[in-house]
């Protein structure tokens, strides 16, 4: 479970105090742990032939674009249990080990073609996320309603999450309704200005500082407000439809706090985005299966805008097969473009002197920029339900496998003139899910 | 979409808020309709055996495909579609 997309990208640089980063770490890995096991200890206590599930999961994400070598280690655990039939109790935690690196100086080629400069200043990236998170649901009969929290910490980022969501079946299970909301409670580490001007805003050159009362440091708040609804409905004995609204308020810092964009002669600045944000999505959901030959087919398209005029459309097509009684195979493709954020611009020198910068924020992001992706990928999922339990234990295993490439093509960003031309991303997954 | 200045697109909270309000109203309303008017095209119990088939779920894997949403939406700048919940950034 992911929070949806925030425009926040904060590359670190070498020096983070890494030390401190596994303290938190492991002090976090110990209360979901702790949380987990009570978890499955009450419930096993109250109920021994309830279910307690155990999740999880193992990620590796690679990114090539020029010159960085991005490179994400996500592992997940997850404890479920169910101490009566009407309740539900989750606790879990989730990390992101990075490394690589990423662009900490933006220009354009107007600038690389007078200056002669590096065609990329990279930054070391070095950082750990770690996330611990609860989940109650309440089932009822055709209802549910789910309660939970997220609080999750990097060398420079704190997150508090909160989450409800409530569904409900009506006409015989044919329709199904869904609302969800959640709100963070973000705050990110910036370097103590002493200039007024954002053109002379300094990029923070490390986390080191951060969140202690080093007082060439400070944090600016960030409020997520998440919206959505859902529709679903069963048309026919084979096919079923889902149409989703989903909103989001970003009210904060949302820039890089590292990178800085060269805005003029002599000039370089901290990457400065507007503080808000309203954006909104329609998703489209159809699945059907086709009899003759045993398989599911899944389409769904999406529409995007929001109030930075990025306006984008995603369409996506996957067919699911069941080989046999213990394997599924998927395979799946999907196409997205997008255009750029109204103030995006590869160069933005040129401006009126003295001071120089075109229009009055300014970035570095490629994902600002307008671009269009393609993503294929395959998954396998095996799993048994045997009647005898395994090792007089397990009730039930799943193993879930997949990978996935993506390819991106910007339509203008470049690194100093030069255009980006292999950023390719691969990810692979593999979970397991067991079941007591 | 009305095209804006750079210097506009620093929207006050209170406009996002009622624009999104005023949307998701339309949505709702929508949604509304075509599911009273679906009331009638319901498929029977015994009918839906290949409904709950695991390849007719849309999110029957939600957990395991949250790390690929995750990588998707942290490279696009666009979001939707898949759930609220979470915390964190975690998007270099």
């Amino acid at each position: 479970m992911q929070l949806t997309a925030h425009r926040l990208r904060f590359p670190k640089q070498r020096g983070a105090a890494r030390v401190t980063q596994a303290a938190k770490a492991a002090r976090l890995v110990a209360c979901a742990a702790c949380a987990a096991w009570a978890t499955s200890v009450t419930s096993v206590r109250i109920a021994e032939a309830q279910v307690v599930d155990f999740d999880t999961s193992h990620s590796i994400f690679y990114e090539a674009p020029t010159k960085t070598h991005m490179l994400v280690y996500t592992p997940s655990v997850d404890v479920t249990a169910s101490p009566a039939p009407w309740i539900g109790v989750r606790g879990g935690w989730e990390a992101d080990v990075v490394s690589g690196a990423s662009v900490a100086t933006k220009y354009g080629a107007s600038y690389q073609a007078t200056h002669a400069a590096d065609v990329i200043t990279a930054a070391s990236v070095h950082d750990v996320r770690n996330m611990a998170r609860g989940e109650v649901t309440a089932k009822g009969d055709g209802t549910s309603v789910v309660a939970g929290y997220a609080y999750s910490t990097e060398n420079d980022y704190r997150s508090n999450s909160l989450h409800v969501s409530a569904s409900a079946d009506a006409f015989q299970h044919n329709t199904e309704f869904a609302i969800s909301y959640a709100r963070n409670f973000d705050s990110v580490c910036d370097r103590v200005q002493t200039e007024t001007s954002p053109t002379r805003f300094v990029a923070l050159e490390n986390s080191v500082g951060c969140f202690t009362h080093d007082e060439t440091r400070t944090t600016h708040p960030i409020a997520i407000d998440t919206f959505e609804a859902s529709w679903a409905q069963s048309w026919t004995p084979v096919l079923e439809t889902q149409l989703t609204y989903s909103a989001e308020l970003v009210d904060g810092f949302q820039g890089d706090p590292y990178r800085s964009v060269i805005l003029g002669e002599g000039i370089k600045g901290q990457e400065h985005e507007p503080n808000d944000r309203a954006r909104e999505a329609v998703t489209a959901r159809v699945a059907w299966y086709l009899r003759s030959v045993k398989g599911a087919l899944r389409f769904s398209a999406r529409g995007y805008t929001d109030t930075w005029n990025i306006q984008s459309a995603a369409i996506e097509a996957e067919f699911e097969k069941s080989l046999g009684e213990s394997l599924r195979v998927l395979v799946r493709g999907r196409l997205y473009k997008q255009g750029g954020a109204i103030f995006w611009s590869d160069d933005y020198t040129g401006g009126a002197p003295p001071l120089g910068p075109r229009g009055q924020y300014w970035t570095g992001d490629r994902e600002l920029s307008p671009f269009w992706s393609w993503l294929g990928g395959v998954r396998g999922v095996y799993a048994v339900e045997p009647q005898r339990r395994i090792f007089g234990i397990i009730e039930s295993l799943k193993a879930v496998g997949s990978f996935n490439v993506t390819g991106y093509s910007y339509d203008e960003y470049t690194l100093g003139g030069i255009p980006v031309s292999d950023a390719r991303a691969y990810l692979a997954t593999l979970s397991l899910t067991l079941a007591f | 979409m009305r095209k804006r200045t750079p210097a506009a697109s620093a929207s006050t909270s209170d406009g996002p808020t009622m624009r999104a309000f005023a949307s998701a109203s339309r949505l709702v309303t929508l949604a509304a309709l075509g599911s009273l008017s679906s009331g009638c095209a319901t498929v029977a119990p015994q009918q839906r055996a290949i409904l709950a088939d695991p390849t007719m779920q849309f999110d029957a894997e939600s957990k395991h495909e949250a790390g690929l949403r995750h990588a998707i939406e942290n490279r696009e700048g666009s979001m939707g579609g898949n759930g609220v919940a979470g915390g964190g950034c975690g998007c270099n």
